[in-house]
């Protein structure tokens, strides 16, 4: 939706919330699938809670603390992310 | 003031001829029946306005008046509190959380109309786990909405005029599957529900505790509260409320025990002389005085901080339940001790003492055990210890003045997480610095304060498997630590606010030297001997109390 600008940010926040959901998991990143619901890694609503809070420190961004619960794939938070950012993104991204 | 006009009508518990009495509150008990005596008190002063917020028509505007309103209440008859009224807040709130306003204006006119509204969260197979419950309201061929299942355990559930019953909305898994549904009894077909038996208990026996079952009982299209497949979030938000107030009011419990144990010690002669000149006896009123101190304390910078830090309290409104139940059950015990046999009997002069006894352990089980509370907190710590525990600003200095202005209550801005933010850690390391504070409470301060510097250092290192269920036991105890590192910046602050008001009990450091004393040995540090004078002082304090007949409370009432 946002063109080409935003490709370089969202390999690097895939992978980081890869590893992030396989930390919790207690797996390896390599077996979490983006487009796999977070609840099918055993990963609860609290998980999802400190999910949220992660993400808002690794991007310096306010997240709702809900946004796990209506985002719950790695692949329908980074939509939802680049969506909220817009243009901005890229500079925000740490990872 | 209703809180004073309750007292009056209440009238002198010990006077056996009165219908609202420590006698009569007995019978009722003995019998399993609700307190009906006391039940027209409450009517007579339209105590369910407490409930209902002011731009409703009610006079719930805040939460440190309505925890003053209904603290006489648990005092004569915790049955009568929750019965009466809690388990109706406790639905209600969900309602004020989600509602529209169609949805909020019926539940306001039932209550204000003198009715009940069932709060049905819970079902025996599921306990605390509610997000796990069965009842499902999903849609038949026809689109309406059919409830299948059951709630049990529910207070009022056979006489309530209206219920919020909390179901499964949608089958997939995950937090947005759940909602609240608002239904009224003469909405639902008789045939499609039935009650459930009554559930006799051992305490808060003039509960009337029911439930229903559901047999694809359609309910009306606008039953739903909020956004469905948000009852979850609708929950946690509004528990943060319920959570907040009932072990606040349940304070009253402690005061009605304090004032049991100080008759019978003022009373009771052995070997010559009173047993109020024994010092051991002292040190266990004293302990108790205290221990309701800090519960009150933390209550009330609890209840401030859901109007001043809304979007904190999901961490303070669990810990403090937490806190408050554990000293309100073990000070009850204690003082269980002192009447010895007495304590025991069912009936006589001091009976009361064993019904509230009874009566308080749904305070710390109940509406979340003291575990799920903990469990609240401690998937948050993580992150208080990368943010605000290593520096913040302090919260606005009202939140500590007991009494003070407060602005309104804000269900929107109650949220599912502090986000990091702790602003009552940074006023604990403030108060370090504070000029003139004596010796012996700033020793205990300092305790408190290395506490949350350990805190961080552990609560930095937890483990992903540490935040949830599976958390080892030991793990539970880090937001049990941090409930009391709490609950002694409640006092202290407290205490450094009200200290300029020089003829206040408030302001003389004594009871806040024992409170940060007393907590400082729950933290399972050495708080050095015991200050002889501070139980004789306080034990003094609590006979005084007794004999005028007033409150044991911070706060005068
Ligand atoms: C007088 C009374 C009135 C009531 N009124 C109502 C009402 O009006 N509406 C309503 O919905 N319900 C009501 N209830 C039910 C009440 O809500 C439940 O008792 C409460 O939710 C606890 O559930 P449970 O007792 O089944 O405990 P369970 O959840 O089965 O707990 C069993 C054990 O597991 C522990 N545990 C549970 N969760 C955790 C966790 N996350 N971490 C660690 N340990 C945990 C508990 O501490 C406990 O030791 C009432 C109960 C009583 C006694």
């Amino acid at each position: 939706m946002h063109g080409s600008e935003l490709a370089p940010m969202e390999p690097s926040l895939r992978s980081w919330l890869r590893e992030r959901v396989a930390h919790y998991a207690r797996r390896e990143p390599a077996d979490i699938d983006p487009s796999v619901s977070l609840t099918n890694y055993g990963l609860d609503s609290v998980y999802a809670l400190s999910l949220c809070g992660d993400l808002e420190d690794h991007l310096g961004v306010v997240l709702e603390p809900t946004v796990v619960w209506d985002h719950p794939t790695i692949e329908a938070l980074i939509a939802h992310v680049e969506e909220m950012l817009g243009g901005s993104s890229r500079r925000m991204d740490a990872g | 003031m209703i809180a004073t006009e309750l007292e009056r009508r209440f009238g002198d518990p010990w006077d056996s001829g009165n219908p609202t009495g420590h006698a009569a509150v007995l019978a009722a008990d003995e019998r399993g029946e609700t307190f009906a005596a006391g039940e027209q008190v409450l009517d007579a002063v339209g105590l369910n306005a407490e409930f209902v917020p002011v731009d409703l028509g009610g006079r719930l505007a805040r939460l440190d008046h309505l925890i003053q309103v209904m603290r006489p209440v648990f005092r004569r008859d915790p049955a009568l509190g929750l019965g009466y009224g809690v388990s109706s807040l406790i639905a209600a709130v969900n309602v004020w959380a989600a509602g529209d306003a169609s949805q909020r204006r019926r539940v306001a006119d039932l209550l204000l109309a003198g009715g009940r509204v069932a709060a049905g969260y819970h079902e025996l197979a599921h306990g605390n786990d509610f997000a796990g419950n069965d009842l499902s309201a999903l849609p038949g061929p026809d689109g309406v909405l059919r409830l299948n299942g059951r709630k049990e355990v529910i207070a009022n559930a056979g006489r309530a005029e209206a219920m919020v019953l909390f179901a499964r909305t949608s089958s997939e898994p995950g937090s947005r599957s759940h909602s609240q549904l608002l239904a009224e009894r003469a909405d639902l077909p008789a045939g499609a529900f039935r009650d459930l038996p009554r559930f006799p208990t051992s305490g808060m026996r003039g509960v009337q505790l029911g439930g229903l079952e559901f047999r694809d009982c359609p309910v009306p299209a606008d039953t739903v509260l909020g956004v469905p497949g948000h009852g979850v979030e609708t929950a946690l938000r509004s528990f943060q409320i319920t959570r907040t107030v009932l072990p606040a009011m349940a304070t009253g419990i402690l005061e009605a025990g304090l004032d049991v144990t100080a008759r019978f010690v003022d009373a009771r002669m052995l070997y010559g002389r009173s047993l109020a000149d024994m010092p051991h006896i002292r040190s266990i009123l004293a302990d108790a005085f205290v221990d309701l101190l800090i519960c009150e304390c933390l209550a009330t910078v609890t209840a401030r901080s859901v109007h001043l830090l809304p979007d904190e309290t999901s961490l303070y409104a669990s810990a403090s339940k937490y806190f408050i139940a554990t000293l309100l059950t073990d000070a009850v015990y204690e003082l269980s001790r002192v009447l010895g046999a007495q304590f025991y009997l069912r009936d006589g002069e001091y009976g009361i003492f064993q019904k509230h006894l009874r009566d308080l352990p749904p305070a710390s089980f109940g509406h979340s055990a003291r575990a799920t509370c903990l469990g609240t907190v401690l998937p948050q710590l993580p992150r208080l210890a990368r943010k605000a525990w290593r520096g913040g600003d302090a919260p606005p200095s009202e939140v500590y003045r007991p009494g003070g202005p407060l602005p309104p209550l804000s269900f929107d801005r109650l949220t599912l997480s502090s986000g990091g933010r702790d602003s009552h850690s940074a006023a604990l390391t403030a108060a370090l610095d504070a000029p003139d504070v004596p010796a012996d409470l700033r020793r205990h301060l300092l305790v408190a304060a290395n506490e949350l510097g350990t805190l961080g250092l552990e609560c930095a290192a937890l483990a992903p498997r540490d935040l949830t269920v599976d958390a080892r036991p030991e793990v539970l105890e880090l937001p049990a630590r941090y409930a009391a590192v709490l609950a002694a910046t409640a006092c202290v602050n407290v205490w450094l606010h009200s200290r300029d008001r020089s003829e206040d009990f408030l302001a003389d450091p004594q009871w806040v030297t024992a409170a940060l004393r007393r907590i400082a040995g729950r933290l399972g540090r050495d708080p050095g001997p015991r200050p002889r004078h501070h139980d004789e002082a306080l034990a003094a304090d609590v006979l005084a109390r007794h004999r005028r007949g007033g409150g044991f409370g911070l706060f005068g009432l």
